[in-house]
């Protein structure tokens, strides 16, 4: 099932411009894409048109077509969205649902709000729980764990939707170095098991090691994309106001240095 | 589906974990929260409405403290109670006893005020009253746990989107007093003063409020997109994970008890009792 | 669409009518034996509270009829206000109880949040939010916040959320700057009248003279936060004053006026319908520093129902107008477009237009 942004502009309420312009974006199945440009280029707005919370949730004016598999959800009601496309936030704390006394029952909100059987629901929980390395965290208080704890509860949350594609934006830019590995190898292995996943992302390092392709925007356009692993070692990735992945650094600074970075002991492609 | 994000990892079948719907530690605990709750409010209204002081008391002894023993929280009950009645007993007792008006039987005089007998017994009277509604209120929440009356609630039909409400209020309160102490703590811990002039003490509380509320509230947005993108606008039932249990007996018990409060406030409104 | 408006009322008064002339007269005396009286204004409450049900019955019926469903009650519960109102009912709860236990002022501050759930979502909203407030409030919250008496002023609460509803709806705290003179002219005499009357009587409860005339600045209460969140209110109800007549003449904001009288117009009906249920159910009590006021005015020869009426309409006016300047002064803080966002927040923003789009399929709502 494949996720399609074709010519999409959109306007939020009130504002004076659009946010973005003419953005055309493929998520088939089983890729993980990686968007990345600078702040304010309008990432956030495309991982919220993308999971159809915009215009839905936040108002706004939307130009263009959202499709999966072809057919166009414009007409598509939040609720049977959410059951599609996840979405995850980079605040760990404002997605919790505030109602949950246990990680169990944070993990099942979704299914519970979606109608599923009582025992689907808990068998869908446990799997999530399960997929996220969570499942002696299960009768925990959510409000108490640490950042990257919540954000993997807030991501089990989400795939015990069981949705056909993960957006998530910029899940460790509010984490520590702790949580960022514990969410990084979290998103790794849903990369791994062949997990659809859209991730908007400043920190490339990630998206280095996880994307299939990545997507370079700024100022609500897309500048360019290609292959992961091509379009970070791009030159113009550096103009365009993003910090490029360590190894390319390296290789860079490397090369500057007037030393031949084949001969470097170091793995150059993460 | 064909598309789902693909999990690893088949897992052996596991039910509901038993942390959850845990039953009470006595008989009273595992009482249906809405019984609990009816309990509570029609010894609150009766007290009202009984009027007098033996009634009252009688009231007290058999609605709050014998429930109070059977559920072993007697002692922190007549804490808890006292202390919520406090304020207003020492109150109550004292403007009635010194302010009644048209009072004839002075008891002691103190400068221009006096205390009268009349004052005394309708003071006392008061007082009473002020204990069975703090008894019967802080019973209810000694032995029940908001989410299990909640999720009654919703059971029986109330829409999730009042008990999410209701269930998200009970964690907010103490989640932003937490947030204003440690505004509070780190403001401090930067020089605020709150002790001092009057007007250090007025300059020190903006820097406070302005997180608390404001953050509060500029977290609506955010929220409101997370509880959208997990269904939260799906109209009607949803699903529940478990709900207390009730009995034909309890409801039998309800409706008595409702019965006998209506028919005590027809009484009284009509004149029959005194 | 006023036809169920009307209809409303006409039920609502036609209950009311029927319940005075049933009862009787409102003579208050009270009768030491038989307190629970049944010719008094207790009744009053009573019958209020079943005429606002049966007010809202027959609104809900008569659109029912218009449109088969229940659209403008419904409208008002949308996700971001089902989000809001538990942080509402916090900053009622939190706010409440400090100024309760820990200062002995008369005023309450327990409404912030039932008016500005009212004045953003509506009518419903706001007196749902003003409902579960207060039976939270009793029932819920433990110590050191809990508050016995609060459950039994629901309806209270419940009025005061549906009169800012109201208030909102009629755009009245709509920001108005750079108005003329003319028009502050009015406005300022409004709320310079309505301050000073209210100051005056504010200086005379403080000064209770049964209580030797002290004005009490101390705030009870070991908890710091106690400390902190009760120098927060003094605050509040001297910033009001000064930032009314800021508004009014820095920034020439009629609003200003409106604010005062929405809380001068809530704050009457509030006491009118709070002053019975206190004084049969708690023989004007109920541990806050207003019990001072109802001690002196008792002590000058009043009757229960009169010293708290009288308390009643000496507190809640002031007690109101700083409540609605305070949510008057989070919408300010407020960006447009968070307000625009929720049911009434249209009716919140300054006059103007949004910014033109270029051509194209553009679809979606453009504020």
């Amino acid at each position: 099932m494949t996720l399609t942004l074709a010519g999409v502009g959109y306007r939020y309420a009130g504002a004076s411009r659009p946010s973005l312009l003419d953005v055309d974006l493929e998520l088939p199945d089983g890729a993980v894409v990686g968007l990345v440009g600078p702040s304010e280029a309008g990432k956030t707005t495309v991982c919220l048109v993308a999971s159809g919370l915009a215009p839905r949730t936040v108002s706004g004016q939307i130009r263009g077509r959202v499709l999966l598999d072809g057919e166009d959800v414009d007409a598509w009601p939040m609720h049977r969205l959410s059951a599609r496309i996840g979405i995850g936030f980079e605040n760990p704390s404002t997605q919790l649902s505030q109602v949950a006394g246990t990680v169990f029952e944070e993990v099942a909100f979704g299914p519970m709000n979606l109608g599923a059987a009582r025992d689907e629901v808990v068998e869908r929980t446990w799997e999530a729980l399960t997929n996220m390395r969570i499942d002696d965290l299960a009768e925990r208080d959510p409000g108490r764990l640490s950042g990257g704890q919540q954000q993997l509860v807030a991501m089990a949350g989400l795939l015990a939707m069981r949705p056909a594609h993960l957006v998530l934006d910029e899940p460790t830019a509010q984490l520590d170095p702790a949580g960022t590995r514990l969410v990084g190898e979290a998103i790794a292995r849903l990369a791994a098991g062949g997990a659809s996943i859209l991730v908007a992302e400043q920190k490339t390092d990630l998206l280095a090691e996880v994307a299939d392709r990545v997507v370079v925007i700024a100022d609500g356009r897309i500048l360019f994309s290609g292959p992961a692993d091509e379009t970070l070692a791009d030159p113009r990735l550096v103009e365009a106001g993003v910090a490029e992945p360590a190894p390319v650094r390296l290789r860079r600074a490397a090369e500057a240095a007037g030393l031949d970075p084949a001969r470097l002991e170091v793995p150059l492609d993460a | 589906m064909a598309g789902r994000v693909r999990l690893t990892d088949p897992q052996p079948a596991r039910g509901l974990p038993d942390f959850l719907g845990r039953p009470g530690p006595t008989p009273v605990h595992r009482l249906n929260p809405l019984t609990k709750a009816t309990l509570a409010t029609v010894t609150a209204v009766a007290a009202v409405a009984l009027g007098g002081l033996v009634g009252p008391i009688l009231l007290v002894a058999v609605a709050v403290l014998v429930p109070a023993a059977l559920a072993r929280v007697l002692g922190r009950l007549l804490r808890l109670a006292l202390l919520l009645a406090l304020p207003i007993a020492i109150s109550a007792f004292l403007v009635n006893l010194f302010f009644f008006p048209g009072a004839e039987r002075v008891l002691l005089r103190i400068g221009p005020i006096t205390a009268t007998a009349e004052g005394l017994e309708f003071a006392l009277q008061i007082l009473v009253r002020i204990l069975a509604i703090s008894g019967a209120v802080t019973l209810f929440y000694l032995t029940t746990r908001p989410a299990d009356l909640v999720v009654d609630l919703e059971r029986r039909g109330i829409s999730p989107r009042a008990a999410f409400v209701a269930n998200a209020s009970v964690q907010t309160v103490p989640a932003m007093v937490d947030r204003a102490a440690q505004i509070t703590a780190a403001q401090r811990a930067r020089g605020l003063d709150t002790e001092g002039s009057l007007w250090r003490r007025i300059r020190g509380i903006i820097p406070i409020v302005g997180p608390v509320i404001l953050g509060s509230i500029a977290e609506v947005e955010e929220r409101t997109m997370a509880l959208e993108a997990r269904g939260f606008t799906r109209p009607g039932r949803r699903t529940l994970l478990w709900a207390p249990a009730d009995a034909g007996l309890e409801r039998l018990a309800r409706w008595a008890m409702v019965a006998a409060l209506l028919a005590l406030i027809v009484a009284r409104v009509a004149g029959i009792w005194t | 669409m006023g036809i169920r408006w009307i209809a409303a009322l006409v039920a609502f008064i036609v209950v009311i009518l029927i319940g005075i002339v049933s009862i009787g007269n409102f003579d208050t005396g009270i009768d030491p034996d038989n307190f629970f009286d049944t010719e008094g204004a207790n009744s009053f409450a009573l019958i209020g509270a079943i005429a606002l049900v049966v007010g809202f019955v027959v609104y809900a019926g008569v659109e029912y009829a218009q449109t088969g469903g229940l659209g403008s009650i419904a409208r008002q519960f949308d996700t971001r206000t089902i989000v809001l109102m538990p942080i509402a009912v916090a900053i009622n709860i939190i706010l409440g109880a400090t100024v309760a236990n820990a200062l002995k002022i008369p005023i309450y501050l327990d409404s912030i949040g039932t008016i500005l759930v009212g004045v953003l979502a509506g009518p419903v909203a706001g007196a749902l939010t003003g409902f579960l407030s207060n039976i939270l409030w009793t029932y819920v919250i433990p110590p050191p916040f809990q508050n016995g008496p609060a459950a039994a002023f629901a309806v209270v609460a419940v009025i005061i959320g549906v009169l800012a509803g109201l208030a909102g709806r009629a755009g009245w705290m709509r920001p108005r700057p750079n108005r003329s003179i003319g028009q502050l002219g009015i406005g300022a005499v409004i709320t310079v009248g309505v301050i000073v009357a209210m100051s005056w009587l504010a200086y005379l409860g403080w000064t209770s003279p049964a209580f030797g005339g002290e004005v009490n600045f101390d705030v009870a209460g070991s908890d710091a936060i106690f400390n902190v969140l009760g120098w927060l209110v003094l605050v509040l109800v001297a910033g009001t004053i000064i930032g009314l007549l800021a508004l009014l003449f820095v920034r020439r904001d009629l609003t200003a006026a409106y604010v005062v009288v929405a809380g001068l117009g809530t704050g009457i009906i509030a006491a009118l319908i709070s002053a019975p249920i206190s004084a049969n159910v708690f023989s004007g009590v109920t541990g806050g520093g207003t019990d001072f006021l109802v001690a002196a005015l008792r002590q000058a020869g009043a009757d229960i129902g009169a010293a708290t009426l009288g308390q009643g309409l000496i507190s809640d006016p002031i007690d109101k107008i700083t409540t609605f300047f305070v949510v008057y002064l989070i919408l300010a803080g407020m960006a447009a477009r968070t307000k625009a966002r929720f049911p009434q927040g249209d009716r919140l923003l300054e006059e103007g237009g949004a910014a033109d789009l270029e051509e194209g399929e553009w679809r979606g709502a453009s504020a």
